[in-house]
């Protein structure tokens, strides 16, 4: 697949996510769980992509979500979606990446970026929660929406993107 | 390393009350919004549609409830109607300006929402008006139920409505609201300043000591500041106590508007003072 197509797919999803996906949460739990499937999309991109792919689709989709839904301020999405998909894609960028070593990097990627975005809410004061409080409130809830999405969408992610690098291979040695 | 300097920049030149947004933003915003709008409405529709089912057993109830509010209406109705045209008459013989007479004068826009935020630290709501549409910053936004938020930032198509869960008295990206309750306004004052995350309320502060507001008080704007109109609903007050310093009292609002699943907000823009009319005046 190229990346034409990719991004034309995360853009789609991305529109998904602020406009369906807050409609199939339960009323009870919209304030709990919030999607991150772009950002776990970026995952896939750093384990089954590279990890400069990653870095491009995480800042640039990031920044869209800034703007989009500006409200105080722009940089904590774009910087940390980049930044975690690059470090992921560091550590573990083309190795044999199992399913079970799959889930278990999106859960820790999601955790580190809804921690590090409370952070610079925090930091900033925008937030006045603590940390514990809206770990058990929202980062946890949210964790099990992107696992079980992660799950379903494994497959046709991999394949999307290990077709993609084999492409990018091939003509490389062209 | 250079990234993270970017990133403080980066908030750094965002965190104010910026006046407005660039273009490159305001077209990115409606792009996606004219796309987000074709999916936010049906998928509202059909939720709605299931919801219907599940509350067809209460609208029974609710049916008879209201028709005793609508007799309630009627009767203040007369009422509201002979005030009306005597506060008219006594406008008219105390030689009012024309924007002073149109000061209260709201006009509501109706909206729709077009997508919302997965952040749980800014839950910014789109909305499909824009400055073509006469939406201006600040501005506020309410549903038939009560305050909504402010408009935070507008593109020609698209604006974001920052919701009362972002209000904060220490930052400079959300101003403080004035305050009064139902009943007392020309008695109570107050301002909303904070949101209490962990318990869900909006926190009213600067009450002052002789304050006859109590507990179970519907809170009002109180359009002080000439900047937000006034009378719309807020809140219904949970608790009063004293403040940090013990000289002022602090309330716990619990807002009426529910951010979940909104689909229509009205934009209420307040009559703008018409510069002719006091060139007219000083002339």
């Amino acid at each position: 697949m190229s990346m034409n197509r990719i991004v034309l797919l995360m853009l789609a999803i991305f529109v998904l996510e602020g406009s369906l996906v807050p409609w199939l949460i339960p009323s009870s739990y919209s304030d709990r769980i919030f999607s991150h499937f772009i950002f776990v999309i970026v995952i896939f991109s750093a384990l089954y992509g590279s990890r400069y792919q990653a870095l491009f689709l995480g800042m640039s989709f990031g920044l869209l979500q800034d703007i989009i839904y500006y409200g105080h301020v722009i940089g904590p999405h774009f910087f940390f979606m980049g930044l975690l998909g690059y470090l992921v894609g560091i550590i573990l960028e083309r190795k044999k990446t199992t399913l079970l070593l799959a889930i278990s990097v999106v859960g820790f990627a999601c955790l580190a970026y809804d921690s590090a975005l409370y952070f610079v809410y925090y930091i900033f004061k925008i937030t006045n929660a603590t940390y514990p409080w809206s770990l058990i409130h929202y980062i946890l809830p949210s964790l099990f929406l992107q696992l079980a999405f992660t799950l379903c969408a494994y497959v046709p992610l991999r394949k999307m993107f290990e077709k993609r690098m084999k492409n990018a291979d091939s003509s490389d040695e062209i | 390393m250079i990234g993270f300097l970017l990133l403080i920049v980066l908030i750094g030149l965002t965190i104010g009350g910026r006046q407005k947004v660039t273009w490159p933003e305001r077209f990115i915003k409606d792009a996606v919004g004219f796309v987000q709008q074709i999916v936010y409405r049906p998928a509202g529709a059909v939720a709605g549609f299931f919801q219907d089912i599940a509350n067809l057993k209460e609208v029974y109830k609710e049916n008879e409830e209201l028709r005793k509010l609508a007799a309630a209406y009627a009767r203040d109705k007369v009422e509201y109607n002979f005030v009306k045209s005597e506060n008219e008459r006594l406008k008219e013989e105390l030689e009012f300006k024309q924007h002073q007479k149109e000061m209260n004068d709201y006009k509501y826009m109706i909206a729709q929402v077009i997508s919302v935020n997965n952040d749980a630290n800014n839950r910014t709501i789109n909305i499909n008006l824009g400055s073509k549409h006469g939406v201006e910053k600040d501005m506020a936004v309410v549903t038939s139920d009560g305050l909504v938020g402010l408009v935070k930032s507008v593109s020609p198509f698209t604006a974001s409505i920052t919701p009362y869960t972002e209000l904060s008295a220490t930052t400079t990206t959300f101003n403080a609201i004035s305050a009064t309750v139902m009943g007392k306004e020309s008695d109570s004052f107050g301002i909303l300043s904070d949101y209490n995350t962990e318990q869900e309320r909006i926190l009213m502060t600067k009450i002052g000591e002789n304050d006859p507001m109590a507990e179970g008080d519907v809170v009002i704007t109180s359009g002080l500041g000439n900047i937000y109109p006034r009378g719309l609903r807020v809140g219904e007050i949970e608790s009063l106590k004293v403040g940090d310093f013990g000289l002022t009292y602090v309330a716990t609002v619990k807002p009426f508007v529910d951010l979940n699943k909104l689909t229509e907000v009205f934009v209420v823009s307040a009559p703008q003072q018409q510069n002719n009319e006091i060139e007219e005046t000083e002339s």
